[in-house]
């Protein structure tokens, strides 16, 4: 079993209409994706790919039942539309515009602890369990990307991700499930709260965490490991080993202050719970193999 | 985006925060007027974006007008072409205090910073007397409270007078950072003058860059940018950056590029510049180049792994802005991600040598920027 998304998921798309919406939407569906609904408003009546659309998210679930919501709207919209879908009763909703306002987010991290719903994004590529089904835009033709196994994945970003994927692969490994929490400074949702799922999943033989400088997501993974809380093997890799101090460098999410976020420090705390840092990359694979995790 | 201070100054004057008199100044010419209106003893502040001007010799205590108009003649002629001045009056001060504003991701609320002892780095402050940092978490869907704010002012030690001054600068200074999307709203030092008066002695904003469309009355001076690879970047909103090394890099995703980054230092190299035209910027490969061939480099390096940034897309971008730019430096070009096959096809088709393993890319890159070097 995948976490966070399968086959049986119902996914309503909000922003179905625009031509990201309708493009992945359609990946979506060709990987087995349940997509159910649509919503843009002033466009219902249409359809995507047989999909219909409603003018708004209560407009669509007197017609349909579903548990997920997929968002593919602009940064400016995606706090309105998060909204909208939890206060909805959806308790599972993905969110990938990359230049969410720093606000915007925080408010929508509050609103999702408060209905107890797991928000993932933004700045992200979303949630893909290979063979099963996806919420984002994963290019999920490319085989020696995204092939189906046991190894979960987290991550911050989205090029390193394939990246990194890549040499899981070529190392004979596949994914279980693969999610993004995305690289804004306050993601919706932490890497810690997904490790108790990845905990449960009977597919999920390990966990490789990609990181990088910035923040405290690592340490607090670092934590759950020595709290117990997750006992399965995890790999990670970080970027931004050699990033010099205090200098904004790639994601907005990644910048070292107040003595806080330095890698090396994310390093420590991961090493100290048991966990193997990959220098590189290429190497992700090969401490995978050195923890025996089984290929399969 | 990072606010000059005397921009930030002047949002505190809009919300009632009191600063010091003071008056800008553009040229030398302009300085006699300004010491006439501000009076001496003055300071005269250096308006650049980067920190530790003190240490910098970029603020300058004077107590009279030789000495002034000296220091603003050497000011002006500095190399790093300093376009403005701030002249400010010298306030009596009794005691320095810290106060921000900033987001702490993992509770996701507003983080109050303060301590009764400011003028200090803070993160030096943090990492030897952290006993004297005061935050306060503020959620940000009910804003900052009176009652916070007060308990805040008499944890600090101040008496009663100072204590409610200072409760209302913190409310004004909460609705400031609230109002203007800042990441980070800072007043350092705080000075409580000989007469119990809060005046702003210097101040630092960072506003949120995803946030700008709510804040069209606000903006750096791109003139005042000195190097021209920086300002083209800034006009087109690539994040760049530039170094004194070596090797250019032209990457697409931001956690890919810093992990190139990396692997560069670990290989023995050196990065000429930090350049990302991913997501939102992945159609601008012209600009991108063009940017890049303003940094003095050996060798430039185009790494991605784009999903929606395709990978055709990027390979027919380079290749027009190969044709017409026309880079005297060797090109290393290692593209996947959506499409990469017809990338592959486009990027040999103008004589490229397509690689597909980032760590090859980055050894080959090296060793031609040492080759080139000897």
């Amino acid at each position: 079993m995948s976490i966070f998304i399968d086959r049986n998921t119902r996914v309503l798309v909000q922003g179905i209409t625009g031509s990201e919406g309708s493009f992945w939407t359609n990946h979506m569906i060709e990987l087995g994706t349940q997509v159910v609904c649509g919503v843009t408003p002033s466009k219902e009546g249409m359809e995507v790919n047989g999909i219909p659309v409603y003018h708004s998210v209560e407009r669509a679930l007197r017609n349909h039942e579903v548990d997920a919501s997929m968002i593919f709207v602009p940064p400016k919209l995606t706090k309105d539309a998060v909204f909208e879908a939890l206060s909805n009763g959806i308790k599972k909703v993905v969110t990938m515009a990359d230049g969410i306002p720093l606000f915007d987010m925080v408010a929508i991290r509050h609103e999702a602890l408060k209905h107890n719903a797991v928000v993932i994004g933004g700045n992200t590529s979303g949630v893909i369990s290979p063979e099963e089904a996806m919420m984002g835009s994963f290019p999920h033709w490319i085989e020696r990307v995204y092939k189906r196994g046991n190894i979960g994945v987290m991550t911050r970003s989205g090029s390193l991700t394939n990246e990194v994927t890549a040499m899981i692969v070529k190392q004979g490994y596949g994914v279980s499930t693969l999610i993004g929490v995305g690289g804004d400074p306050v993601p919706a949702t932490r890497f810690a709260e997904m490790l108790p799922y990845y905990q449960q999943d009977e597919q999920t033989e390990a966990v490789v965490i990609i990181g990088e400088l910035g923040g405290t997501m690592e340490e607090e993974v670092a934590e759950a490991i020595e709290m117990g809380i997750f006992t399965k093997p995890c790999v990670a890799f970080l970027g931004g080993r050699t990033a010099p101090k205090g200098q904004k460098m790639g994601h907005a999410g990644a910048i070292i202050t107040g003595g806080k976020g330095d890698v090396e420090d994310k390093i420590k705390a991961l090493t100290k719970a048991g966990a193997l840092v990959a220098d590189r990359p290429s190497r992700v694979g090969l401490l995978l193999e050195q923890l025996n995790v089984a290929k399969k | 985006m990072k606010l000059y201070e005397y921009q930030v100054k002047e949002l505190f004057k809009n919300a009632q925060i009191a600063i010091p008199k003071s008056q800008l100044i553009n040229n030398v010419e302009q300085a006699p007027a300004a010491f006439s209106s501000i009076g001496f003893p003055c300071v005269i502040k250096s308006q650049v974006l980067s920190g530790g001007r003190g240490k910098a010799g970029l603020i300058q205590f004077v107590k009279d007008e030789k000495k002034g108009l000296e220091e603003v003649a050497r000011l002006f002629s500095l190399p790093q072409k300093i376009s403005t001045l701030l002249i400010e009056e010298a306030v009596d001060i009794a005691h320095e205090v810290y106060a921000s504003f900033t987001i702490d991701p993992v509770s996701g609320t507003a983080l109050s910073i303060v301590s009764a002892t400011g003028g200090v780095d803070i993160e030096t402050l943090a990492i030897e007397q952290p006993e004297k940092i005061l935050q306060t978490k503020i959620d940000m869907s009910l804003g900052l409270q009176p009652y916070q704010a007060s308990h805040i002012a008499y944890e600090c030690g101040f008496d009663v007078d100072i204590a409610k001054k200072f409760t209302q600068l913190l409310l004004k200074l909460y609705r400031l950072f609230v109002q203007y999307d800042c990441e980070l709203l800072e007043i350092n030092p705080l000075f409580i003058t000989k007469s119990n008066e809060l005046v702003a002695g210097d101040g630092k904003c960072s506003i949120d860059d995803n946030s700008m469309f709510r804040h069209e009355d606000i903006s750096v001076p791109l003139a005042d940018i000195e190097n021209e690879a920086e300002r083209l970047a800034m006009e087109e909103g690539i994040p760049f950056i530039q170094f004194d090394g070596d090797i250019s890099l032209m990457c697409a995703g931001a956690g890919l590029t810093t992990t190139v980054y990396d692997l560069i230092n670990y290989e023995g190299g050196t990065v000429a510049n930090y350049l990302e035209f991913g997501g939102p910027h992945y159609k601008k490969a012209m600009k991108a180049m063009e940017i890049c061939l303003k940094v003095p480099s050996k060798v430039i390096l185009i790494v991605t792994f784009g999903t929606i940034a395709r990978a055709d897309v990027m390979a027919q971008g380079i290749v027009e802005a190969i044709t017409k730019l026309k880079p005297d430096r060797p090109i290393i070009t290692c593209i996947r991600g959506t499409n990469e096959i017809e990338a592959v096809e486009t990027l040999k088709k103008a004589g490229l040598i397509p690689l597909f393993d980032t760590e090859e890319a980055v050894r080959l890159a090296v060793a031609l920027a040492k080759e080139a070097k000897t």
